[in-house]
């Protein structure tokens, strides 16, 4: 849930629960407010009644009701209670409050009844109720609405900030920046964010240096230990020694192969191509496929080419490098026998080809060794190139398994 | 041919000099940049294998250097760092090739002749081998005045044969030949067994002699 919705909601809760409780309270305190102001008009009534009677003038007004009562009455507790009248006018019961109260006029023990109606109070709950049901939508609606709208403005900045850092990788050149707020806590946090950014960037390059310089160290090494091996070949040897001579021979060529992928990672992520023009792939794509045909038809592959011309400025030599490494990751992960299909068109590059299932994770694909059981084929750096390139030119790269097909589509 | 390798790193220079030379080559080296640019204006040569990392300057420097006083030189460089950006600026700067350490000497040695053909005999020379004539040209071999039909692969071979005569070669470097960097894997060893042996069959049917051998567990060997 977002955080704004989130406070929003609170407030929504807190509107309500206030507003209930006030809503209760003044209920009550104005019907005891009421009940006070009435007992106290009775009570005068009460009293004028019982003046008019001692002056010896007969009263006999509605609503009230005079007795003469025994004088042993007197002694009976004045009582103020509700109770229902019926209104001929409305033809309904209505609530009246009685005060019945036994005086002691000039000798005589009367019972005098006054009576009045609730002067409307289910009308003054109601208009309560309304007037608060009113205060409580404005408050939750154009409350939570101005609150949305404020917050929204207050939030804005990180959320720009937040889709900057998405955005943001350390392999790239820009610097992060950040949109400044006027919240401090937000300044914080961009202050503490941009630190972080130099620190894993410097930390990065170090250590791209590092794999660069690593590579690069390697490299006369190698080529003098391949050549050596090279010469030592050339020798008569047993079997026993040729078998030892051939598996260095593997091995240094795998390192060798392990330490030119790597480089060229290293490369692509400086993202500085000198020989970019406009590449017809479908030309390219053709002169590959005519290369190792041989390769193709010794797999007994039956391959379906679908090429439309298609020409993108790239890099001839990254180019070259992405289709020969989906080629060949094509012929060494088709069974004997299996059906493939290469389609270029306007907007996509697709490699297919069929075969069992893949026996790891699909997120391994293009992780560099993501493979635990390397040696068998691939260096384990193929397809990372393949998709380090697209990245570099901002296409899209995907796999998926669909039908007994694997499926890899580049789209550009 | 005469050759100039100016590389720093003795085991190398030692490696590629002893191979071409064991050609009836002549070869001349350079252990740094001032030793280079010394012998490339002093002496005319047909092929400069060109290491881009000297001790003492860039490589790539030499480049426009060989141009202006050899023109029809071949210019292969051999790189080390940065491979591609230095592979288009050699190439944009006049050079003919290049090859990125670490390399199969026969793999350069290849690349020399081939770009020995193309520029110093402007693609004129056929290569002869006991009687068999491969007309560059023409991309065919010939035995006499008899046409032997080879595939693409097998000419590619033939000639990758003929240029390392008497040398084992490796199956991995045969593959990197033929088929480029990422083709290398054991899987197609079987396919260059296949030319291999359809190679064998057409040059014993022409003339009887078994001129490719195999190696147990080194690669095959062409010997004439």
């Amino acid at each position: 849930m977002k955080l704004l919705s989130r406070t929003i909601i609170n407030y929504f809760w807190l509107t309500i629960s206030v507003l209930l409780v006030s809503g209760f309270l003044l209920y009550g305190f104005l019907y005891l407010q009421i009940f006070e102001e009435i007992k106290e008009q009775l009570q005068l009534q009460e009293s004028m009644v019982a003046k008019e009677i001692s002056q010896g003038r007969k009263v006999n007004f509605p609503l009230v009701k005079t007795e003469a009562v025994p004088i042993d009455r007197l002694m009976v507790n004045p009582v103020f209670k509700d109770t229902l009248i019926y209104d001929n006018i409305q033809k309904k019961e209505e609530g009246y409050y009685i005060l019945r109260q036994p005086r002691l006029i000039n000798g005589q023990v009367y019972m005098i009844e006054v009576m009045t109606t609730h002067i409307g109070w289910s009308g003054y709950s109601r208009a309560i109720l309304y007037i608060f049901i009113f205060i409580a939508m404005m408050l939750t609606v154009v409350g939570s609405g101005m609150n949305y709208l404020q917050n929204r403005k207050m939030w804005n900045p990180m959320k720009i900030n937040l889709k900057r850092l998405k955005n943001y990788s350390v392999s790239s050149g820009q610097k992060l920046e950040m949109e400044s707020s006027g919240i401090d806590e937000f300044k914080e946090l961009n202050g503490v964010i941009l630190e972080l950014a130099d620190r894993a960037k410097s930390e990065y390059s170090t250590l791209k240096e590092f794999t660069e310089n690593a590579s690069h160290e390697i490299q006369t090494p190698l080529t003098i230990i391949q050549s050596r091996l090279e010469r030592i070949s050339q020798f008569d040897h047993s079997p026993e020694m040729a078998g030892y001579i051939s598996d260095v021979k593997q091995a240094i060529n795998r390192l060798s192969k392990v330490n030119k992928g790597l480089l060229l990672l290293a490369k692509l992520e400086n993202k500085v191509f000198p020989d970019e023009t406009f590449l017809d792939l479908a030309e390219l794509l053709k002169k590959q496929l005519g290369q190792v045909d041989d390769l193709i038809h010794h797999k007994e592959i039956s391959l379906n080419i679908d090429i439309e011309p298609k020409e993108l400025m790239v890099s001839a030599s990254l180019m070259e490098i992405l289709i020969s490494n989906l080629i060949s990751n094509l012929i060494a992960h088709s069974p004997k026998g299996a059906t493939a299909k290469i389609t270029l068109q306007k907007h996509k590059l697709s490699f297919e080809n069929s075969g069992n299932k893949l026996p790891f994770e699909e997120s391994k694909l293009f992780k560099r060794f993501g493979k635990n059981s390397p040696g068998k084929t691939g260096n384990g750096l193929g397809l990372p190139i393949v998709q380090q390139i697209c990245w570099l030119y901002g296409w899209q790269i995907s796999y998926s398994y669909a039908a007994g097909y694997h499926i890899f589509e580049i789209n550009y | 041919m005469k050759l100039l390798f100016v590389e720093d790193e003795p085991v190398l220079l030692d490696e590629m000099l002893s191979y071409f030379s064991s050609d009836g080559n002549i070869c001349e080296q350079a252990n740094d940049y001032g030793q280079a640019v010394e012998k490339i204006n002093t002496y005319a040569y047909d092929g400069i294998v060109l290491d881009i990392t000297l001790p003492d300057g860039n490589g790539i420097d030499l480049i426009p250097q060989i141009r202006t006083c050899q023109m029809g030189t071949g210019i292969l460089i051999l790189s080390a760092k940065n491979s591609l950006a230095d592979k288009v600026n050699g190439l944009n700067l006049g050079a003919d090739d290049y090859l990125t350490k670490p390399f199969y000497l026969e793999e350069l040695s290849a690349r020399v002749n081939a770009l020995y053909r193309r520029k110093a005999l402007q693609g004129e020379e056929n290569i002869l081998f006991d009687g068999f004539t491969i007309d560059t040209a023409g991309k065919c071999l010939m035995y006499g005045t008899e046409e032997i039909k080879l595939t693409k692969k097998e000419y590619q071979l033939l000639i990758y044969f003929v240029v390392n005569k008497n040398r084992v070669v490796s199956k991995s470097a045969i593959a990197e030949h033929i088929w480029g960097d990422s083709f290398d894997e054991a899987d197609n060893f079987d396919v260059i067994y296949v030319h291999m042996m359809n190679l064998r069959k057409k040059l014993i049917k022409t003339n009887g002699t078994d001129y490719i051998k195999t190696v147990r567990g080194l690669g095959y060997k062409f010997v004439s």
